[in-house]
């Protein structure tokens, strides 16, 4: 399931990944989503569908803080191998992931750990609510809404002003594609949209000619295109997507803390287990 | 841009907000007899005083610090505008308010019950607590339902009426055996209060193996499940002097409960489902040899060895029936509580299985069994509990004693024949179990009388 997700999004998306700046905004965005898909999948259900064995075996000794670090475990260990999965489909879709790495030496292995923690993190918000309701019916109706959630308040490709975007800050979605788009060196990419508005006017009509269309031709045939569009991409760099360690670190670390809150809720959660009544 | 007429301006609002609750809490402490009311003038030590007021201490101090909390967090958001750390503060303020209002709504929806007001108020109380607080403190209309008597209440302790279980006298616990004595048992459906088991007092001695009888609907899950705490009812049940809901976490370990359901996961093997059983029952004193030796034990006994590779999810009801009995019979519990445990099982094995158990229960232990397919294996129990619907459809007792003074009560020779006697006549039986339970209640209270003269 996990593969064909990534598949799809990686085909789709893939070509332009981490080659121009909306490329790789759009396919950081589509392969964040994947991956938090992914994650909300692998747990879901796995706590409520078997509630009803957890509260009798808390009634036998079970500490919830061991049940929810074996389900930790478990989940890291599903969630490295969509990892994997998801790194050779990039492969076989010849997304050129950049060679060298911000925080490693090598750029897949950045990559890889963006996209194990994101789908990690994912999986333990999805566990949190998976030990907070009490059927699976509650549980697969609130996906929808953390997904949308995710998409809305990421900041890919909503413009959010004030508290939402405050709001932003709390969302796997915002710090991951951060992290990815820092890895991907975003800043150092060229930026075609300008470019490509022009060439859309290029038939404009001036007095009989076509000046825009005049000027293309001059600057594709005296190779003045490629250094337009890193021009328009250096005018175009954000600072949250500087390709430094920090910026890296610290997307990671957010990540690994928003983690720890989800696993910590998710004990505090079942703890009060033996409440529930038929 | 901060000004300092912006700051002063929302600083006002604040104290305005602060004096006008502490106003309103003051008049309502005051309407509930509460001798220390100057705490309501005091931010976050009024809800103390409240929750003290109120008999929810807990979720009072909790509120306490919680909105201490959330005032140092705010604070420190105003003061730092560093990304880094407003989404450290953003996030414990976001986990913090939601508890804080989680808590507070539990203490306002008390307050509710103890003014008598209709449901509706709830999203006042959410959105303007003050004004509800004040419309309370003032109003002549909202008097306490239940007011306290006085005199307990100016010393500071709760009134039994509004602290629930409190309000219920239970009689002294027997020193040793099972005692329960049980007020009632409810439960909410849609928002209403459901009652699905009241007034039932009995003592267990040690040793007993005993049969719990009653028709489908009866309540004998739910009887069961509010013994062994598993689903607490407002009752005292004590074990040899030990109140099994005062010290749930101890006690538990003493108590096996095989349910009706089988529980337990179908990926697991027969073997490693025992297993862990043992390892999270057992004392961790225990060594991984003797348990191994143990799980063994129980595996021959239900006569599980043979299949012991071989997944949950593949085997039988039969089996499952004795899988959920191993993982119980696995840790020696003092308490043994079975429902249904025949279910599914031929007459053989469940004979077998009978036998075991009132071995268990020769060895001092009390076991509790629920079966519908009594009168196979009745010589083997020392004690029958009949419970039966009345009229409002709530289980009530309608017998407790031996098999033979069981046959007399009812003028029956079978249990099953007891169980049709106190069945509705719907469900094809007699439609006596309101004669019965009130005949019981008789004569128990005759015995108890006669045991007090």
């Amino acid at each position: 399931m996990g593969a064909l997700i990534a598949a799809i999004v990686v085909f789709v998306v893939g070509g332009t990944l981490f080659q121009y700046q909306e490329g790789t905004k759009l396919g950081v965005f589509a392969l964040t989503c994947a991956c938090i898909w992914n994650g909300f999948f692998n747990s879901i259900q796995v706590v409520c569908r078997e509630r009803e064995i957890i509260k009798h075996e808390h009634r036998s000794g079970l500490h919830m803080s061991s049940y929810v670090l074996a389900q930790m475990i478990y989940q890291l260990l599903l969630c490295l191998a969509q990892t994997v999965v998801t790194l050779i489909i990039c492969s076989i879709a010849g997304v050129k992931i950049p060679s060298a790495g911000v925080v490693t030496p090598w750029g897949l292995l950045d990559v890889g750990i963006s996209i194990l923690l994101i789908t990690y993190t994912a999986d333990m918000m999805a566990l949190m609510v998976s030990c907070i309701v009490r059927t699976t019916t509650t549980a697969m109706t609130t996906m929808p809404f953390l997904l949308i959630f995710q998409l809305v308040f990421s900041g890919g490709f909503f413009s959010l002003s004030g508290f939402a975007d405050k709001i932003k800050l709390l969302t796997v979605s915002h710090w991951g594609m951060d992290g990815l788009c820092s890895i991907g060196r975003y800043n150092e990419q060229p930026m075609v949209a300008v470019w490509n508005m022009i060439v859309g006017f290029k038939d404009l009509d001036v007095f009989g000619y076509t000046p825009l269309k005049d000027m293309l031709i001059y600057v594709e045939e005296h190779g003045y295109r490629d250094p337009f569009l890193e021009w328009c991409g250096e005018h175009n760099q954000l600072p949250q997507f500087a390709a430094t360690v920090e910026n890296v670190l610290h997307n990671w670390g957010v990540l690994i803390l928003m983690m720890v809150v989800f696993a910590l809720a998710s004990v505090i959660a079942l703890e009060f287990i033996d409440r529930d009544k038929r | 841009m901060v000004t300092l007429s912006n700051v002063l301006q929302s600083v006002y609002w604040e104290l305005l907000d602060i004096l006008l609750f502490s106003l309103g809490l003051w008049m309502v402490l005051g309407k509930l007899k509460w001798k220390q009311r100057w705490m309501a003038w005091i931010p976050d030590l009024r809800f103390a005083a409240l929750g003290q007021c109120i008999q929810l201490p807990r979720e009072g101090i909790l509120v306490g610090v919680m909105e201490l909390l959330s005032f140092v967090l705010g604070s420190a958001f105003k003061g730092i505008e560093a990304e880094k750390l407003s989404l450290l503060v953003s996030l414990a303020t976001l986990i913090l308010l939601v508890l804080l209002v989680v808590y507070r709504l539990r203490l306002y929806v008390r307050l509710m019950r103890i003014f008598g007001m209709k449901k509706g108020w709830i999203l006042i109380w959410f959105l303007l607590d003050w004004l509800v607080l004040l419309i309370i403190g003032f109003g002549k209309k909202f008097q306490p339902v239940e007011l306290p008597k006085p005199e307990d209440w100016e010393a500071g302790t709760a009134p039994a009426e509004i602290s629930g279980a409190e309000s219920v006298h239970f009689r002294p616990p027997a020193e040793s055996g099972l005692s329960i004595d049980l007020f009632e048992r409810t439960a909410k459906d849609f928002g209403k209060t459901r009652y699905l088991l009241k007034d039932i007092s009995l003592d267990i001695p040690n040793g007993s193996l005993v049969l719990l009888l009653g028709g489908s609907g009866a309540g004998k899950t739910t009887l069961v499940n509010a013994i062994i705490g598993y689903e607490k009812a407002k009752a005292q049940v004590t074990l040899n002097g030990a109140d099994i809901y005062k010290d749930y976490a101890h006690m538990k370990y003493k108590i096996g409960f095989v349910p009706q359901k089988n529980l337990m996961r179908g990926n697991d093997t027969v073997m490693q489902t025992v297993d862990d059983a043992a390892e999270l029952r057992l004392p961790s004193s225990v060594t991984t040899a003797q348990r191994k030796d143990r799980v063994q034990e129980v595996m021959d006994l239900l006569g599980l060895s043979a299949g012991a590779s071989g997944l949950v999810c593949k085997k039988s009801g039969g089996q499952l029936r004795r899988i959920s009995i191993a993982m119980e019979l696995v840790s020696d519990p003092e308490l043994f509580v079975l429902d249904e445990p025949d279910s599914g099982l031929d007459g053989v094995i469940a004979k077998e299985i009978f036998s075991k158990l009132r071995a268990i229960a020769d060895e001092g232990r009390i076991v509790i069994v629920i079966t519908h397919t009594p009168d196979r294996v009745i010589d083997l129990f020392d004690k029958v509990i009949v419970l039966a619907r009345d009229s409002g459809r709530v289980g009530r007792l309608a017998f407790y004693g031996s098999p033979q003074e069981a046959r007399d009560f009812f003028g029956k020779e079978s249990m099953e024949d007891v169980v049709m006697s106190v069945n509705s006549k719907e469900q094809g039986g007699e439609g006596l179990a309101e004669l019965y339970i009130e005949r019981y209640a008789a004569l128990a209270a005759a015995a108890e009388g006669g045991a007090a003269t």
